[in-house]
């Protein structure tokens, strides 16, 4: 049943139906008892009444009796012949079986008494129907009140429910009334205690609820904002290329719109991958992962970069390693670093990417894990000073003077990816100068 | 005029540079807030493009400093953010003008003739002095009606005359209005424009002021 309510009731009415009908039938029983009691009784009395008659013939007087016609009276000579029968052409009780016996007679069921005398024997019979239906009767009058007091009862039992269940209700219409703009957690106050734990999860969950719309709504205010300057560009190299007085000046400004094209394109992308990868994002495929084949895809994919500005891309690695993760995130992932390492990295410079294991208690691997696979990728740059190193992680953070044509979020989408694998990012200085960023992940015990 | 424009992004920057110096502007560009606040301290300028998102030292803080110490150049932020407190705050710490991202470079330009008009205390865009009228805005040049073609430099130095009748400007004033820093500069170039404007609007118009510079001579 799907319904606390009609369980209730159901049960509850159940049992005093149940309590009805039993005490019912007890007080009939009861009732039938004693009539039956009085009745025998009865018959007694006349079979004796009769007996101390002094002349048995037409002149017996009958007991006078509310219930005369009822009986019926044989007297039988001690040879067996009927010598008197009240009321003729009733069924011969024949059998005298003496004192009290019930007989079946022409279809009915019969009390009968049968008292022996010196002139024969004397039966006395009632039928069982004149008990029964007074033994009704009395048991009715005797259970209507409490009929009533059972239907008062029902009603109650169904109003108590009802008032038991309010809390559920007004649970329901208080969680109605919030929506995406009010997520107030709900008074515990007027709750019973059995709603305690339910509401004590629904504000948890409501908080969880309005920190993810509040981190929503910070980073489409965010991004708005960040997308103003490539889309400005955008449109002033777009009148410049109207205004173009000569060939030239064309030629030059459809390049620069171009660039500013790809500036605006990468921006967005980088706004998406973020967004997917967030913790709120899309669902992360967890699956078994070769990662040396993803480094080396991402750094084939940076390549055309670092030969643009004469950077040395190389790769260390420590031959097949597993982890679980998805494939397509720790590419973008390890590409980002790449990325970032190859635009800070002077003209000319070298960019390091080290993929190795580490046992555990080696001091570098994850706590909790047996061994853990490292990637560290190190460029030759500027670096980030450790009181930056924190906010380096903060989306659209962009240090003063850093490199052209970075949009403040590779770190950003770094960390979020390592933290949907369960893996940890760290930021130190290489040697002899520049940034070496490390992403330790729990490795598969292969 | 020499414009000075603190812009950390370099696509923008670049775009709004190529569309001024088309206009005949001459363009110096900076790229954070220290800087700015130095480079308004140290020459010049007759109008400043201001960008409130700088590196080092806000937009906000360069302006205010500037107009506590006193530099009056007409200033117009341009700038992503477009909330109205963002507008009031803008103004209120001296902008003459508030331009929000993207924008469109006729406006951008209307607006600075504008704010410039509005410096000289003019009502009209156009100039006009001893019969010769020339229009910022078209770089048009009348001369008692006729039309006289100029070439950018001689416009330039013909339009900074013309802003103060009367006044004398050095031939090292109109150099810096010419080229900015860092330009190549002939030792005579100046003499050599002023020369070529005599030629096509009258020796009188300009007076060469010995030792001291150039001026209009007021009527």
């Amino acid at each position: 049943m799907k319904s606390i309510r009609a369980r209730l009731l159901a049960g509850l009415l159940a049992l005093v139906a149940l309590t009805a009908i039993g005490a019912g039938v007890i007080t009939y029983e009861r009732m039938l008892d004693e009539t039956s009691g009085l009745f025998d009784y009865q018959l007694r009395q006349m079979a004796l009444s009769l007996r101390d008659q002094a002349t048995i013939g037409p002149g017996l007087i009958l007991p006078s009796h509310p219930y005369g016609s009822d009986f019926v009276i044989q007297i039988w000579s001690p040879l067996g012949a009927l010598s008197y029968a009240s009321r003729p052409g009733l069924p011969v009780i024949n059998r005298a079986i003496l004192g009290y016996a019930d007989m079946r007679l022409a279809g009915e069921r019969w009390r009968v008494y049968s008292l022996e005398t010196a002139d024969g024997v004397i039966q006395v019979a009632q039928p069982w129907r004149v008990r029964e239906e007074l033994a009704s009767e009395a048991a009715l009058r005797v259970l209507a009140p409490l009929l009533l007091l059972l239907t008062t009862m029902a009603a109650a039992v169904i109003w108590i429910v009802a008032r038991g269940l309010a809390p559920l209700r007004r649970l329901a219409s208080e969680v109605e009334r919030r929506d995406a703009h009010s997520l107030a957690p709900i008074g515990a106050g007027g709750f019973p205690a059995e709603a305690a734990p339910l509401v004590e999860e629904l504000n948890s969950l409501l908080a969880r609820l309005a920190d993810a719309f509040g981190k929503q709504r910070a980073f489409v205010a965010d991004a708005a904002h960040e997308l103003r300057s490539p889309l400005t560009a955008l449109s002033l190299q777009l009148q410049l290329l109207d205004r173009a007085p000569d060939e030239a000046a064309r030629a030059q400004a459809r390049a620069k719109l171009g660039a500013a094209v790809e500036r605006a394109i990468h921006l967005a992308t980088q706004l998406l991958t973020l967004a997917r990868h967030e913790p709120e994002g899309a669902a992360v495929q967890l699956r078994t992962v070769e990662l040396e084949s993803v480094v080396r895809e991402a750094i084939a994919e940076t390549n055309a970069l670092a030969a643009a500005r004469g950077i040395e891309l190389a790769l260390e690695t420590a031959g097949v390693l597993h982890v679980r993760g998805d494939a397509d995130a720790l590419r973008i992932l390890v590409r980002n670093l790449v990325d970032n390492a190859v635009r800070y990295a002077p003209a000319g410079g070298k960019v390091e990417v080290r993929l190795r294991t580490c046992a555990a208690g080696s001091g570098t691997a994850l706590p909790g894990a047996a061994r853990s696979v490292e990637l560290s990728v190190a460029d030759n740059g500027p670096g980030i000073p450790a009181s930056e190193r924190e906010r380096a992680f903060d989306r659209f953070f962009r240090r003063p003077g850093s490199a052209e044509g970075g949009t403040g979020l590779g770190l950003a989408i770094v960390k979020a990816i390592a933290e949907r694998h369960g893996a940890r990012v760290s930021l130190e200085d290489a040697h002899p100068s520049g940034l070496r960023v490390t992403v330790l992940f729990p490795s598969l015990s292969s | 005029m020499r414009v000075l424009v603190v812009e950390d992004d370099r696509m923008i920057a670049e775009a709004v540079r190529t569309a001024l110096e088309q206009d005949g502007y001459t363009v110096e560009w900076i790229r954070d807030g220290a800087s700015a606040a130095a480079a308004l301290g140290a020459s010049s300028f007759d109008i400043v493009l201001l960008d409130l998102g700088l590196p080092r030292r806000s937009g906000l803080e360069v302006l205010r400093e500037a107009r506590r110490r006193g530099i009056a150049t007409p200033v117009i932020i341009i700038t992503a953010r477009d909330d109205v407190q963002s507008r009031v705050a803008g103004l209120d710490a001296g902008a003459d003008d508030y331009l929000v991202k993207p924008f469109d470079l006729d406006e951008l330009a209307a607006r600075m003739r504008s704010v410039l008009r509005r410096g000289t205390g003019r009502a009209d865009s156009a100039l006009e002095h001893a019969g010769i009228r020339i229009d910022p805005a078209t770089h048009e040049v009348l001369r008692n009606g006729e039309p006289v073609t100029l070439s950018a430099r001689e416009y330039a130095v013909l339009e900074a005359l013309m802003l103060r009748p009367g006044a004398i400007l050095s031939r090292a004033q109109l150099e810096d209005r010419l080229y900015g820093w860092g330009g190549e500069i002939e030792s005579n170039a100046v003499e050599v424009y002023v020369h070529a404007l005599r030629r096509k609007l009258g020796a009188e118009v300009i007076r060469t002021v010995r030792g001291v510079g150039y001026c209009l001579p007021k009527r």
